[in-house]
């Protein structure tokens, strides 16, 4: 069963283009990794799909809702959980507070299972320490965990995750791979995973999908989907580099 | 600590036994001021919505009150229903501004009240530009009634920080503030953004129309160019920012602050403006985050810690 159908969904800016007639489905408890070069609309897709962004045309529907016009918090309540690419924590709460929230309102817990909810996914983030810490003490990467704690937190059935690798080091995307793979083994839950960091999404993904001008240009198995000779012409800079890192290791 | 706190209101009801009008006149004007900022901090300081325009609900609290006296009703007994009819009047007006956000709130409601105001100066039935006297206290002994008006004013002043304090450190307080931080994030939490700001707006309505029922009771007459005024807003914004934004002492501090500097320098003039001004400028500048913020402890914490 689809778990999220995007159906023709279409989006722009003035002249720029983010979705042109996107279609993509998502099953329940798939991982997908999504690619494209910058200003392909990744974001934007996510903004589409979480509710921050309303397309021009088209549908969404999550696990048999039409969630196309619905709220975020709404979404975000049905099961939908986002991390954003430039972490936008609340500044003011604490570490715990940041997750607690996110359990009490997205998970919808009360009392103490909330307050066990958000210790826990703070522990599996490996935020447990910082946990009394205000959220703006923050460093770059401490707050992109924050943001995979919130997610976790809401526990979704759809994870949104907008580059939460970049910046990590080898032993670190480690850790960040085998955390979001217990966390599907455990809740069973779909992960739509954006990252310029290829070698995390391959250790993870079983299907990768590459965007270019708010179209899908490759849809696949991930190694075959980064052979691609369409996928390689639009990459330029750092994702074409980290393809043929890809390559050698290949 | 907090039982002290306690412990100083009940001194506090006991002073129309022991020092009579001559302190509690001064103590009314503190306890309102102590209210509004409380109110005011629900809304700015932990939901995020700065409005300029909760003299509109001092107004309708104050008007509501005398409607409600007008039909013979206690007034006493009308101050809480006069907060409750501001709290309701706050419900469709929160659809239009709430729509708005940052300095487009704030403007909204400072139009808002003006728009009220003139509302009132164009309606003769509830005395137009003139005002009104409060009709039906005349069968209060003057001493008896400037003490209950006293002890109205200390329940309301420890009834809005006690329950600015319980809705801030609750589960309501911790949305509250997340959608004061970061509405984007907070919706994409779940937090339902437009139903926090909602409450916080009627409920902060309701508590400032208590206030302008209250001050009512204590001059006894209204007119709607003081009770609309926009000092009103400025004063709270004021005490708030100078005790300290999202605090529960933050206001009370503010108010004591204020309070102490009108009470002392108010014979000097314009003077007393001039340095309330230098005073807001020199703790948004040195201190941020409010003198309580800075220097105080929180008595009435908010935060939310993780059980060891
Ligand atoms: N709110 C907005 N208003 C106008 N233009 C926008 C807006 N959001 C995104 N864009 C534009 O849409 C295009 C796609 O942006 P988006 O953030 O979705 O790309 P992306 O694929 O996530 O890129 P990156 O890899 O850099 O994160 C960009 O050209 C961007 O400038
Ligand atoms: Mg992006």
């Amino acid at each position: 069963m689809n778990v999220l159908e995007l159906d023709r969904i279409t989006k722009r800016f003035g002249r720029v283009t983010v979705a042109d007639e996107l279609t993509l489905s998502v099953r329940q408890g798939d991982a997908v990794g999504v690619v494209g070069p910058n200003g392909a609309g990744k974001t934007s897709l996510f903004g589409m799909i979480s509710g921050d962004l309303r397309p021009d045309a088209g549908e969404v529907r999550f696990d048999g809702h039409r969630v196309t016009l619905l709220d975020p918090s709404v979404r975000c309540r049905l099961g939908i959980g986002r991390t954003y690419q430039v972490p936008r924590p609340f500044l003011g709460l604490s570490v715990f507070e940041n997750t607690l929230v996110a359990a009490q309102q997205g998970a919808r817990t009360r009392g103490r299972a909330s307050y066990a909810l958000a210790a826990r996914v703070l522990g599996e983030t490996g935020l447990a320490d910082l946990a009394g810490r205000p959220a703006a003490q923050l460093g770059l990467l401490q707050r992109k965990r924050l943001e995979l704690a919130r997610a976790l937190a809401t526990r979704p059935k759809l994870l949104l995750l907008d580059e939460v690798a970049g910046g990590l080091t080898d032993p670190e995307v480690t850790e960040l791979v085998a955390l979001i793979t217990a966390a599907r083994e455990r809740e069973g839950l779909a992960v739509l995973w954006i990252e310029h960091v290829v070698r995390a999404l391959t250790a993870t993904v079983d299907r990768l999908i590459c965007l270019a001008g708010g179209r899908i240009i490759g849809d696949g198995g991930p190694l075959e989907v980064l052979a691609s000779p369409a996928v390689k012409e639009v990459f330029l800079g750092t994702a074409d580099a980290l393809t043929e890192a890809e390559d050698r290791d290949a | 600590m907090r039982y002290i706190a306690g412990f100083i209101v009940i001194l506090l009801a006991g002073v129309p036994y022991m020092l009579g009008p001559a302190v509690e006149q001064p103590l009314v004007t503190l306890f309102s001021l102590v209210a509004m900022a409380s109110w005011w901090n629900l809304l700015a300081g932990f939901t995020g919505l700065t409005s300029f325009g909760q003299q509109a609900y001092l107004g309708v609290g104050a008007y509501g009150l005398y409607v409600l006296a007008l039909a013979g009703i206690d007034p006493f007994v009308a101050i809480p229903l006069a907060a409750v009819l501001a709290g309701v009047v706050a419900l469709p007006v929160s659809f239009p501004v709430l729509r708005l956000s940052g300095g487009h709130f704030a403007v909204a409601t400072w139009v808002l009240a003006e728009i009220f105001r003139l509302s009132v100066t164009l309606s003769p039935a509830i005395g137009g530009n003139t005002g009104v006297s409060l009709p039906g206290i005349s069968g209060y002994l003057p001493l008896l009634r400037q003490a209950v008006v006293y002890w109205w004013a200390l329940a309301i002043a420890a009834g809005s920080v006690l329950a600015v304090w319980l809705l801030a450190r609750g589960r309501y307080g911790l949305a509250a503030r997340a959608v004061g931080d970061d509405p984007v994030t907070a919706a994409s939490s779940g937090i339902r953004v437009a139903r926090i700001r909602r409450w916080a707006y009627c409920l902060a309505a309701a508590g400032t129309g208590a206030v302008g029922a209250l001050l009512f009771t204590h001059t006894l007459y209204v007119q709607p160019g003081s009770i609309f005024g926009v000092q009103y807003s400025v004063l709270m914004m004021f005490m708030v920012l100078i005790g300290g934004l999202g605090t529960i002492e933050g206001p009370v501090a503010g108010a004591l602050i204020f309070f102490a500097l009108q009470q002392t320098l108010a014979a000097h003039g314009p003077w007393y403006l001039v340095l309330l001004g230098a005073v807001a400028v020199a703790v948004t500048l040195f201190a941020p985050r409010g003198l309580w913020g800075h220097l105080g402890r929180p008595l009435f914490p908010i935060a939310h810690l993780q059980e060891r």
